[in-house]
């Protein structure tokens, strides 16, 4: 058929872009120049700090902010949550150990490793990459089929697919030395510097992809899916590639995390660590980059805190072991009860939130009745 | 550069359960005209419409634009045909902003970012809605969600737009303004247009041509003074007035 209006019609809007651009930077691009500057701010303080205890913490808590943003990019712009994620997170960490060790090294820690997997060997940074392409891989794989289920049942073969992943993890002892830990020996590589490089990198691509048009689309199936395929959106397929690129950060954090803290083993990438991401979310709220952001934040300085008080409470004779999941536990559960947004609201940190924020009277009136 | 779009169905059926939601309905529409789809609640109009877009399977019937057999696609594989429609209770992105919201329909036939933001700025321009461009669109009023949702079906710049009932909830002065907005779009646009819609002053005055449908069968099709004094049009909306 002929579809005689297109042609004229692109130069006219070609044309009439220069004057209304679409990207308003402050509305748009600095909600990823903020989370930088605040991210790279308590970087730069806790480095200046120079205690070793609390520069640890830091490169961890960075290590997890990017594995919470690759969970954001795909439960906020799909709107479901992907049990399995921790798993590929898991896949990068074992993945780039194996690529980045010396092959010396593999045969003397884990002598029943496959040979072809022993002689592998990449330097750091392409190591972790290579990883994350692994785990990407296997979740371009495995995704396909399960993209078309339900909610209900995706969710839980998603789940399923979880305790597949761990049981070969832990099981499979000529790629991940099995139940035994993982030892990568050597330095750590992540160090501080290198895992902030990370997440702003990340922080970046993640927005970008909210707002690119797979995200955007990938949004439109989150909020209706009539609408979505009435619109000439396969929601199965932007789903997928969402998926896809979820894994991919996953296992760049945990090829990260490998490498940070040099011993691994199948459990960390299960249930706790699960819960801690998905807590993250749900406070900080799911539905923006910058809740994830404030999520990790919140929920790092809270464990970090109870942490401490679990300690003193333990060494001055009471029991208070587990107490700071719990706690989290507790207010997550509040946040889904009182502001199942989370402290976001999904909203994204900007230069015009901010400016909002000190003049609410005008400007908050967003509940569409005009003026 | 103005070319004619013939958009085709014939012997189109749907049951739910020995229930006859559409029965063998067959009708024909060109771009430049209106055609009102009308008959009692339950009828089959919207039926009617989920069955053309591929939101429901058919049991019978051909779909056709130009020769092209769109019976057959996938729903999201039907805008880029030129076949967009609206939802009678309004399905809007809720999340997104007005803008993006209408960038969604050119992007879903398609076009490149930049252009699905050219056209989506120049609709809400023309459905005077740019003010709320970036407020999500769930806090639009009630109008401009209706008007919003058109305006998204638009930016896939189609031949033939379905509207299901799209003055539902406009009070007087909102449904004359749709009136005014609808009444040149054929030919501005040179779009067909399908109008589902209760609101009998609109549809006689928009339309070219109406199609009344009762239990899912064609009972009149014509020119809306004819259509107006057909006994059996009549009989079936005195019926389900009077039940
Ligand atoms: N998904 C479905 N499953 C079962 N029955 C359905 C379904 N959709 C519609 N029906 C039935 O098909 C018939 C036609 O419904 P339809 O919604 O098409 O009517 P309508 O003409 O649009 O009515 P209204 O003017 O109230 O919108 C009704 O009897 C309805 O109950
Ligand atoms: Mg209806």
């Amino acid at each position: 058929m002929k579809r005689n209006n297109t042609a004229d019609e692109n130069t006219l809007a070609a044309a009439s872009l220069g004057s209304r651009p679409y990207f308003n930077f402050s509305s748009k691009w600095s909600t990823v120049v903020l989370l930088v500057a605040i991210l790279s701010g308590i970087g730069v303080f806790i480095w200046w700090l120079n205690i070793p205890f609390i520069e640890d913490i830091f490169t961890s808590s960075v290590i997890t902010l990017i594995s919470v943003l690759g969970f954001q990019l795909y439960m906020g712009n799909s709107g479901i949550l992907n049990w399995s994620y921790v798993g590929y997170v898991g896949i990068g960490a074992f993945a780039s150990a194996i690529f980045s060790m010396e092959p010396s090294l593999k045969a003397m820690q884990i002598p029943i490793m496959y040979p072809f997997l022993q002689k592998l060997h990449l330097p750091f940074i392409p190591a972790v990459l290579a990883g994350a392409l692994v785990a990407m891989i296997i979740a371009a794989v495995v995704a396909w089929p399960l993209m078309r289920l339900s909610d209900a049942v995706g969710s839980i073969t998603q789940f399923a697919l979880l305790i597949v992943i761990n049981v070969l993890l832990s099981q499979w002892a000529e790629v991940t030395n099995g139940p035994r830990t993982f030892t990568l020996g050597g330095s750590r590589q992540t160090t501080i510097w290198v895992a902030l490089g990370f997440a702003i990198l990340v922080i970046t691509f993640v927005y970008y992809f909210k707002e690119s048009s797979l995200g955007m689309k990938l949004r439109t199936s989150r909020d209706d899916r009539y609408a979505a395929r009435s619109s000439g959106i396969n929601f199965v397929k932007v789903r997928y590639q969402g998926y896809v690129t979820s894994a991919f950060i996953g296992g760049l954090a945990g090829g990260l995390y490998s490498h940070y803290i040099l011993s691994i083993t199948a459990g960390s990438f299960y249930m706790s660590e699960l819960f801690k991401l998905l807590s993250m979310v749900v406070i900080g709220g799911s539905m923006s980059v910058s809740g994830a952001f404030f999520g990790a934040l919140i929920v790092t300085l809270a464990q970090q805190g109870l942490r401490q008080l679990e300690l003193g409470l333990t060494r001055s004779g009471f029991e208070a072991y587990g107490m700071s999941e719990i706690v989290v536990a507790i207010l997550m559960i509040l946040f889904l009860i009182l502001r199942p947004n989370g402290v976001t609201g999904g909203r994204e940190l900007s230069l015009e939130a901010l400016r909002n924020l000190f003049r609410p009277k005008q400007y908050t009136n967003n509940n569409g009745n005009k003026k | 550069m103005e070319s004619t779009s013939i958009f085709e169905v014939s012997g189109l059926s749907k049951s739910f359960a020995g229930l006859k939601a559409v029965d063998n309905v067959s009708m024909k529409i060109k771009t430049g005209e209106i055609l009102g789809l009308i008959g009692p609640n339950g009828s089959g109009k919207t039926t009617f419409i989920n069955l053309v877009t591929g939101m429901l399977e058919k049991d019978a019937g051909r779909i056709t634009i130009d020769q092209h057999n769109i019976g057959e696609m996938q729903a999201y594989q039907i805008p880029v045909h030129g076949l967009v429609r609206t939802y009678q209770t309004i399905r809007l992105f809720k999340h997104l902003s007005s803008l993006e919201n209408v960038m969604i329909g050119a992007l879903g036939v398609g076009m490149k970012r930049k252009q699905a933001a050219a056209v989506a700025e120049d609709l809400l321009e023309e459905l005077g809605l740019s003010e709320r461009r970036d407020a999500p669109a769930q806090g639009l009023t009630f109008r401009d969600q209706r008007l919003l949702e058109i305006a998204r079906a638009l930016a896939a710049k189609p031949r033939f737009l379905l509207l299901d009932e799209p003055a539902a909830g406009l009070n007087e002065e909102e449904t004359d303004e749709l009136f005014a907005l609808l009444s040149v779009m054929p030919e501005q646009k040179n779009i067909g247009i399908l109008i589902v819609d209760h609101d009998m002053r609109l549809i006689m005055n928009l339309c070219n041509r109406l199609h009344v449908l009762n239990y899912g069968q064609t009972i009149a099709e014509g020119k809306p003074e004819d259509v107006r004094r057909n006994p059996e049009v009549v009989v079936a909306y005195l019926g389900s007035e009077a039940s």
